[in-house]
């Protein structure tokens, strides 16, 4: 029985035989399920790990003041907080892709991404959720907003500084400057009181909340 | 390794179009190797004479409809990343009235214009001057038609969304319609040729 209806397929044209197997492959379709979400990507836990302990994940806070100042534009910046936050102070050039939407947020696998949230440990979050989605270049503001204020917008002298740390910090000043902060000038003067302003937005700045100084030992914490 | 290869990063921007000029010399060629280089055999098709134009690009449409969604099964490719065209229906519709109408008059579509100007015709070297002054006066009448252009948009829909469909079912049901068309197609031409040789 099975032999013949072999051989009486044996003698039907290319394109029957074709079209015969088109329709079996539709009729299985209709058993084989849904296409979506059935792509897996792997996670190397030993290559995520190996980044992590290098911290080649990391960009600094002066180093991106330096991409947005040379206008660079091979990498995408993304805040990852609330809208309203967003509203109120965002590093220039960064678009506001809440964590919830990231990965319909229209960011693609090969792009640069940099990510920062108002500490580290929600961009820390987002930089796995992406690693693990298959994103090539994911790397992450260190220490967030936080560090962007203390090293970019509020930076200070450290005590007692060395030439060395006076000629990093006259530098930073003019960065600082063009970013709209206020460099803490004046090492060891007591007397001066903070001035942490932040910088007005072209959007319209809600309640700009002056941020003590003294959060540096939070550091530590910070991814 | 997973599919779309863009999308995971194998290559970037720039080797990107290294591979579609790849891309394109295949379409192409096939194209090409179709008999679609000439105007006459295009134009059959709405004669009902030579339905090479149907069964070749329904044959293209369920191959890869076919191989898309095995591989998306399997888990090959993420099919949630390929780009879809977002659909407008009204600009559409009128959109492919237009494409219909030159495709009747001048017996090309755009690709199959470029094989024809390719192989060194004259009509598609015209018809090809005629695509960028359509595309030029396109974008100079552009800010009338732009309310149009952007009206009953829909966003990106499939199919199987559209009509609450199993997505295999819709895959299966277009399989026979394939089939019945091919059949169709195969019957008409014979029935033409008779017609044909009975004058």
């Amino acid at each position: 029985m099975t032999m013949k209806i072999l051989n009486s397929l044996k003698r039907q044209s290319l394109n029957t035989k074709l079209a015969l197997a088109l329709l079996l492959l539709g009729f299985l379709a209709i058993f084989a399920g849904d296409p979506y979400g059935n792509a897996k990507t792997e996670i190397d836990a030993k290559e995520l790990a190996l980044i992590v302990d290098k911290q080649v994940d990391h960009i600094a806070a002066e180093e991106l003041a330096d991409w947005i100042i040379q206008n660079r534009a091979d990498y995408r910046l993304v805040d990852l907080r609330t809208e309203e936050e967003f509203t109120t102070y965002h590093i220039p050039t960064a678009e506001n892709i809440p964590l919830a939407g990231l990965i319909d947020g229209g960011l693609q696998r090969n792009e640069k991404i940099v990510l920062y949230s108002e500490g580290g440990i929600h961009s820390a979050q987002a930089w796995f959720l992406l690693k693990a989605k298959g994103y090539k270049a994911v790397y992450m503001l260190f220490g967030g907003l936080e560090e962007w204020k203390d090293r970019v917008l509020f930076p200070a002298v450290p005590e007692n500084p060395t030439p060395e740390q006076l000629a990093a910090f006259a530098k930073i000043k003019e960065v600082s400057k063009y970013f709209g902060g206020t460099p803490q000038s004046g090492a060891g003067s007591v007397s001066a009181q903070p001035k942490t302003e932040m910088p007005k937005l072209s959007l319209p700045a809600g309640g700009a909340a002056p941020k003590p100084q003294a959060k540096k030992e939070k550091r530590g914490l910070l991814i | 390794m997973s599919a779309p290869f863009f999308k995971y990063g194998l290559f970037g921007s720039e080797a990107s179009l290294i591979v579609a000029v790849f891309i394109g010399i295949g379409f192409g060629f096939f194209l090409e190797r179709a008999g679609f280089g000439s105007a006459r055999k295009l134009a059959a098709q709405f004669y009902f004479t030579d339905m090479t134009v149907l069964k070749v690009m329904f044959t293209a449409i369920v191959t890869a409809m076919v191989g898309v969604y095995y591989l998306s099964v399997f888990g090959v490719l993420d099919l949630s990343l390929v780009y879809l065209t977002p659909t407008y229906l009204a600009p559409q519709i009128a959109g492919g009235l237009i494409l219909g109408f030159g495709f009747v008059v001048g017996g090309y579509c755009p690709g199959t214009a470029c094989v024809s100007a390719s192989t060194g015709r004259y009509d598609g070297w015209i018809y090809v001057g005629g695509l960028f002054a359509g595309i030029l006066f396109f974008g100079e009448v552009f800010h009338w038609v732009e309310k149009f252009y952007a009206s009953t948009p829909m966003g990106q829909v499939t199919l199987p969304q559209l009509l609450h469909m199993p997505y295999g079912l819709l895959v299966f049901l277009v399989c026979v319609m394939a089939v019945g068309a091919f059949a169709a197609a195969e019957w008409g031409e014979k029935k033409m040729a008779a017609k044909k040789e009975g004058k």
